[in-house]
């Protein structure tokens, strides 16, 4: 199966522009169709390693991001976003073309793919045991994700943990990392291997930049990994790292009001949650140093079952 | 209660409970749950319900069993998981 980076930046512009391209990550096709540049460039930039999917083949999702014929086309342009031929978004300014295509996506894996338990967390795997890392936004979770994923663990999802009601496994969905203000020039210096896209001022989260995935990460989003650790993360300037265990029924509350369809999902919402439990300790996590918190995370030992 | 079905795991002495009926979830102790299993085979009134708690576990020193039992059938019954029984009633 061909990847993205099989096709030049402008054979890709003309696929965009033209029926698409069929984009996989994880478990998940996209099409998506744009004629807008700044999709195209970040896709190229930070999306390389991923599959590319037979034209016309079936695609769980179809995004298209475009120019409207409006006025706004010309003065103060901006893209819209359609979701399966409908623009149920807010247009945004042109230049947030690419963070909108991320967003988009993000949103159809979590509206949309509710076969799964989806949590609004981080998620990394080492040596075959999952950390979930559930947090609210300004808790440094994507950058802590971020060290994490060039440090020894590989990137399942910065922002989706699912987890797949059949066997408790998360199911990896690795894409770019999204930096958000300060972090942007922190982790520059703290990764400075690692690309990133240009960042992208004003937008409703502020200054945002994305950092690729690891390849290793992208090629092996098949792997599926059974959860052995929930952490909550909180950055707090100065403190020590301090990982404090937190009770099996504290983390179970803790980690569904994290969820976006645990609802939804019912009593089998409920029979997943506890089987996360089951396998999985939970404890809480304040650190301000990152090289703190890579240290910590390398001496995590399984939970004893 | 009509229509209730209800399922709980237990870890370390903490119940986690779904209510089905209700959707939500809820962080219960051993006695709230005992008192919800006692009322889930049949309405019971306040008393014998206290009498079921003593029984089932042992209170602190100069703690009100009747108090207890109270404020837990309260606890629950803020909680949708219980509802008063007229039958059941002093």
């Amino acid at each position: 199966m061909p990847s993205l980076s099989s096709l030049s930046r402008r054979e890709l512009g003309a696929q965009l522009a033209g029926d698409g391209i069929w984009l996989q990550t994880g478990r998940f096709v996209a099409r998506l169709q744009s004629a807008v540049p700044g999709v195209a460039d970040g896709l190229h930039l930070l999306y390389g390693d991923y599959p590319l999917r037979d034209s016309q083949g079936f695609a769980d999702f179809h995004l298209r991001l475009e120019r409207p014929k409006n006025l706004r086309r010309w003065f103060r342009p901006q893209v819209h976003m359609r979701y399966d031929g409908q623009a149920d978004f807010l247009p945004l300014p042109y230049g947030h073309a690419f963070p909108m295509f991320e967003w988009g996506l993000n949103w159809c894996v979590s509206s949309r793919a509710n076969r799964y338990l989806i949590i609004h967390a981080a998620v990394l795997e080492r040596d075959g045991h999952a950390v979930v890392l559930p947090a609210p936004p300004g808790s440094g979770k994507s950058t802590l994700t971020a060290a994490l994923a060039y440090h020894g663990w590989r990137l399942l999802s910065d922002e989706l943990t699912l987890i797949n009601p059949e066997d408790g496994h998360v199911l990896p969905c690795p894409r770019p990392i999204s930096l958000k203000n300060a972090s942007i020039g922190l982790m520059r210096g703290f990764l400075p291997q690692a690309v990133m896209s240009p960042p992208v001022h004003n937008t409703e989260k502020g200054t945002v930049a994305h950092l690729k995935a690891p390849a290793d990460s992208v090629l092996r989003a098949h792997e599926t990994v059974p959860p052995a650790w929930v952490i909550f993360p909180k950055w707090q300037a100065d403190a020590p790292p301090t990982l404090t265990p937190l009770t099996r029924a504290q983390t179970f509350i803790q980690l569904a009001e994290n969820a976006f369809n645990y609802d939804l999902l019912g009593a089998r919402g409920f029979d997943t949650m506890a089987a996360v439990i089951d396998g999985a300790q939970g404890y809480q996590f304040t650190y301000s140093r990152l090289d703190d918190a890579l240290d910590v995370f390398a001496r995590l030992a399984p939970p004893a079952l | 209660m009509p229509g209730q079905t209800l399922q709980h795991r237990c870890w370390d002495d903490e119940y986690v409970l779904y209510n089905a009926l209700s959707g939500d979830t809820h962080l219960l102790s051993p006695p709230a749950i005992h008192l919800l299993q006692q009322l889930q085979q049949a309405p019971a009134a306040e008393a014998a319900l206290q009498d079921a708690l003593c029984h089932a576990f042992e209170f602190d020193d100069g703690a009100d069993p009747a108090r207890e039992t109270a404020l837990l059938l309260d606890q629950l019954k803020k909680l949708s998981l219980i509802e008063p029984c007229p039958a059941c009633l002093p």
